[in-house]
């Protein structure tokens, strides 16, 4: 059996067309917008498509794109199992704070050390991640909520880490010093670094996971039904706990490849800014959580708001109308099929 | 002219069909009975006669005139009213302020609250439903929240009551305060729908029963003319030719033991009350009872579904203490559950994934961490084959399947654990004859093989037919073990309408 026909199999509900009419659907709206605006859309979306797809532009579209792909996994790994962890910022910033402050500390040769403190940095965030999952088969606090909620203390506390006790006395700006250069990671070819390859792996390893593993098909059963799941011997708050521990630790491993191969010391606030998370959400939801699908889905996103900011610099169409675009996808999908209909 | 009448209706969620084709024809002045096993389609039927679903066919007519509700509204307005099993009930407000929510008196703008504590008081007192009207409902006992509910049907002029398990939550006691308000109720010329799949109510409350199987009307019958056997074999008994081939069993050793085993209830009593039973190598043992005396309840502790308030559980000699299934199935344990879609099933999975469920982690499907997707598909061919699930292939999603094959993909994957203990729940409700004479021969097949088989049923020719042992269940209690000579309809009957004596 292989792999494409399985996948048509185990979700017939995922299937294309549905996806490609919400995104013709949605450009047509978006393109009524544009007009609307004064401005004319066919330009306005080749600027995007010549911004994001054409050789010069590429490598901008998959530096944005390792951050999102990697935040949309993040989304995507619980979703798989019928789970949400909605606080991708939360683990972002306690992995790019742990990214950008080891290096600090930690003696040694730099490529161990970048090593150690990815490793830290997806290790203490995919930990607080677990903090959600465990809320909920102890106490009941459903996971939705307390993975939000978790979020806020932990960008607060690290945004006062930020201000005070590391502050970069150099600058006297909100942000740490810089990490030494040694431990920063490779740029491959201009802004993009090995993280990009990073995050390239972890996706193919988690399409892999899903489709190969044990772990992965008790997770697509959960999703589909956890009752099956538990009533068939899968321990489903030990599975929780993993997932979560595996969906943080990619945002932790995404804040601090940011860190370290593009920004090179934790900035207050420049993590969350561009709102990995959200587009990363977004693209997890447009396949229900299936990894392949969530990863064209997050380079989509990606293509899209690299290209907005072409947009923007030559036809003064502001770059937030890919961000309703991407919106306008989703529910035009959600209208399709129905998501959170009560299924019988 | 009937007062409330229901013809033809059908209602399907999915591939599953809830009611197919019920008819229900109700005077004005009588409380009637709704009985049927759980799954028989009596809420189905309820919700589409309170305009909560729409039939996908059939008519409901009251007093004689078709209506068609689009919503519980249409049918508040039209003089309904429905007791729901859960009560929706605001807690933190006040008795009165339930009562008259939606159709407060007025007085100008406001809430007119003399007017409505009045008229809600005078209620309670013409119907002699004892509650205060300004008790906070959150502090009040079930029973009086009942009250409560029925009040505000009555305070919208109801002509039509509908009780689904009116007495599920109730004491005794309080049942019997209920009985009397129903009867006081009738008699006042109003129309009361009783759900209920306890005997003993219906016989000691209604004028007339109709009896569900399978979402069809299977009887209509008069309760001064009926007996329990007759209502039981009506809820429950199949025409099944239930010749089943059965040598006499060579018992094993005890593999499955309970101990005393206590599940606290919804009501004062507990849903089971220290069962113990005992089931060897080789044998069927069989559980009789009314749906909805415990069984569910017990056989979920067994499976590791429920943490049990008292008591224990052995598998195969291992005392499983963790209340999780897989430390129940690592003992030893296959189960075929009541619910094979809700339960049993990933019904947007594919049949290769349905049947893989619980051979994930070991050989063939699973080699160290990672699955092996050509052997799923392998193994679930074999299982298709030998059980013949018809299915085109074993990608497709199950969801698409009837009934019957969805059964069997559940049947041939616990079958296929080969575990010595087999828990068999309600194995062939629902399914045609020639589905149910297959499950059956397997089931005694697997005993042959010196497993031990514990078979749950509400269909007592089923538990005859197949069971060596007979343990009668009834209000929590297991009342009687009987071997299989003197386990017969009669005895059997009686017992599952908790008579003890006469049976005995």
């Amino acid at each position: 059996m292989n792999g494409r026909a399985r996948w048509t199999a185990t979700s017939p509900r995922l299937r294309p067309p549905p996806v490609l009419l919400a995104i013709l659907f949605s450009t047509l709206v978006g393109g009524a917008l544009v007009l609307v605006s004064g401005h004319n859309p066919l330009r306005a979306y080749a600027e995007i498509v010549e911004g994001s797809l054409s050789l010069d532009s590429l490598p901008d579209t998959l530096n944005w794109a390792t951050p999102l792909v990697g935040m949309t996994l993040v989304a995507a790994i619980p979703l798989r199992g019928g789970m949400l962890n909605l606080g991708g910022d939360g683990q972002l910033v306690i992995g790019g704070l742990i990214g950008a402050l080891l290096p600090l500390v930690l003696p040694g040769p730099g490529a161990l050390v970048s090593i150690a403190a990815l490793a830290a940095a997806a290790f203490g965030a995919g930990l607080y991640a677990t903090l959600a999952a465990w809320g909920e088969a102890r106490h009941g606090v459903p996971m939705l909520i307390s993975s939000l909620l978790l979020s806020y203390p932990a960008v607060g506390v690290t945004s006062y880490l930020a201000r005070f006790p590391f502050r970069d006395g150099a600058t006297g700006l909100p942000q740490t010093a810089m990490v030494p250069t040694e431990a920063r990671l490779h740029a491959l070819s201009g802004a993009l670094s090995a993280g990009s390859l990073l995050i390239a792996a972890i996706a193919v390893a988690a399409v892999f996971v899903d489709r190969r593993t044990v772990a992965g098909y008790e997770l697509r059963m959960r999703g589909k039904n956890p009752r099956f799941a538990g009533y068939g011997g899968v321990r489903l708050e030990r599975q929780a706990i993993g997932t979560m521990f595996a969906s943080g630790a990619i945002a932790g491993l995404v804040g601090a490849i940011v860190v370290l191969g593009s920004q090179f010391r934790f900035i207050d606030g420049a993590l969350l800014t561009p709102a990995y998370t959200w587009s990363g959400l977004m693209a997890a939801l447009l396949v229900r959580g299936e990894p392949a699908g969530a990863i064209l889905a997050g380079l989509f996103f990606a293509a899209l708001q690299t290209g907005g900011f072409a947009m923007q610099r030559e036809t003064s169409v502001p770059r937030v109308l890919t961000l309703v675009l991407q919106a306008i996808v989703i529910l035009f999908l959600a209208m399709r099929q129905g998501v959170g209909r009560r299924s019988p | 002219m009937p007062e409330i009448e229901a013809l033809g209706i059908v209602k399907r969620y999915g591939g599953l069909v809830a009611n197919d084709g019920v008819d229900l024809s109700v005077d004005r002045g009588e409380i009637h009975g709704v009985m049927g096993e759980n799954g028989a389609g009596k809420t189905t039927l309820m919700s589409v006669l309170f305009g909560l679903q729409a039939p996908d066919a059939g008519e409901i007519r009251l007093r004689g005139a078709a209506v068609r509700f689009r919503s519980p509204l249409d049918a508040m307005a039209a003089g309904m009213g429905m007791v729901h099993q859960s009560f929706k009930l605001f807690a933190s407000l006040n008795v009165w302020e339930n009562i008259v929510y939606g159709a407060e008196p007025t007085r100008g703008p406001f809430i007119d609250r003399r007017a409505a504590r009045a008229q809600v008081a005078a209620l309670a007192e013409r119907y002699r439903l004892a509650v205060d009207p300004d008790a906070v409902v959150g502090d009040l006992s079930v029973g009086v929240r009942q009250r409560v509910e029925i009040l505000k049907a009555l305070y919208r002029d109801a002509r039509v009551l509908i009780l689904d398990e009116p007495t599920a939550v109730l004491t005794p006691q309080e049942g019997d305060a209920l009985f009397g308000v129903l009867r006081r109720l009738a008699a006042g010329g109003r129309t009361v729908l009783l759900v209920t799949h306890k005997l003993h109510e219906a016989l000691a409350i209604t004028d007339r029963v109709t009896i569900l199987r399978d979402g069809r009307t299977v009887a209509s019958l008069r309760t001064a003319e009926t007996n329990p056997r007759e209502i039981i074999r009506a809820m429950t008994g199949r025409n099944v030719n239930l010749n089943v081939e059965k040598g006499p069993p060579h018992v094993g050793a005890p593999r499955l033991t309970a101990v005393d085993l206590i599940i606290a209830g919804a009501a004062a009593r507990p849903a089971v009350d220290r069962v113990s039973l005992s089931v060897r190598a080789g044998e069927i043992v069989g559980i009789a009872g009314v749906a909805g005396n415990g069984q569910n309840e017990l056989v979920e502790a067994l499976v590791g579904l429920r943490r049990p308030d008292g008591g224990r559980v052995e598998i195969c000699g291992v005392d499983v203490k963790a209340a999780n299934v897989a430390a129940h199935r690592a003992a030893g344990l296959a189960y075929i559950p009541e619910d094979r879609a809700a339960v049993g099933s990933a019904l947007p999975a594919s049949a290769a994934d349905n049947l893989a469920m619980g051979f994930q982690r070991a050989a063939p499907l699973a080699r160290g961490p990672f699955v092996i997707p050509a052997a799923f598909a392998e193994r679930a061919r074999a299982l298709i084959r030998r059980y013949a699930i018809r299915i085109p292939s074993e990608r497709v999603a199950v969801g698409t399947l009837s009934g019957g094959n969805l059964q069997k993909v559940v049947v041939a994957r616990e079958l296929s654990h080969e575990a010595p203990v087999l828990i068999a729940e309600q194995p062939t409700r629902g399914l045609d004859i020639g589905a149910t004479e297959t499950i059956h021969e397997r089931l005694m097949a697997e005993r042959d093989s010196g497993r031990a088989v514990l078979l749950v049923s509400a269909e007592l020719s089923e538990i005859l037919a197949l069971s060596d042992r007979v343990l009668v269940m009834f209000e929590g209690r297991i009342l009687a073990d009987l071997p299989q000579e003197r386990a017969d309809e009669e005895s059997v009957g009686l017992l599952m309408a908790g008579r003890a004596q006469e049976a005995a």
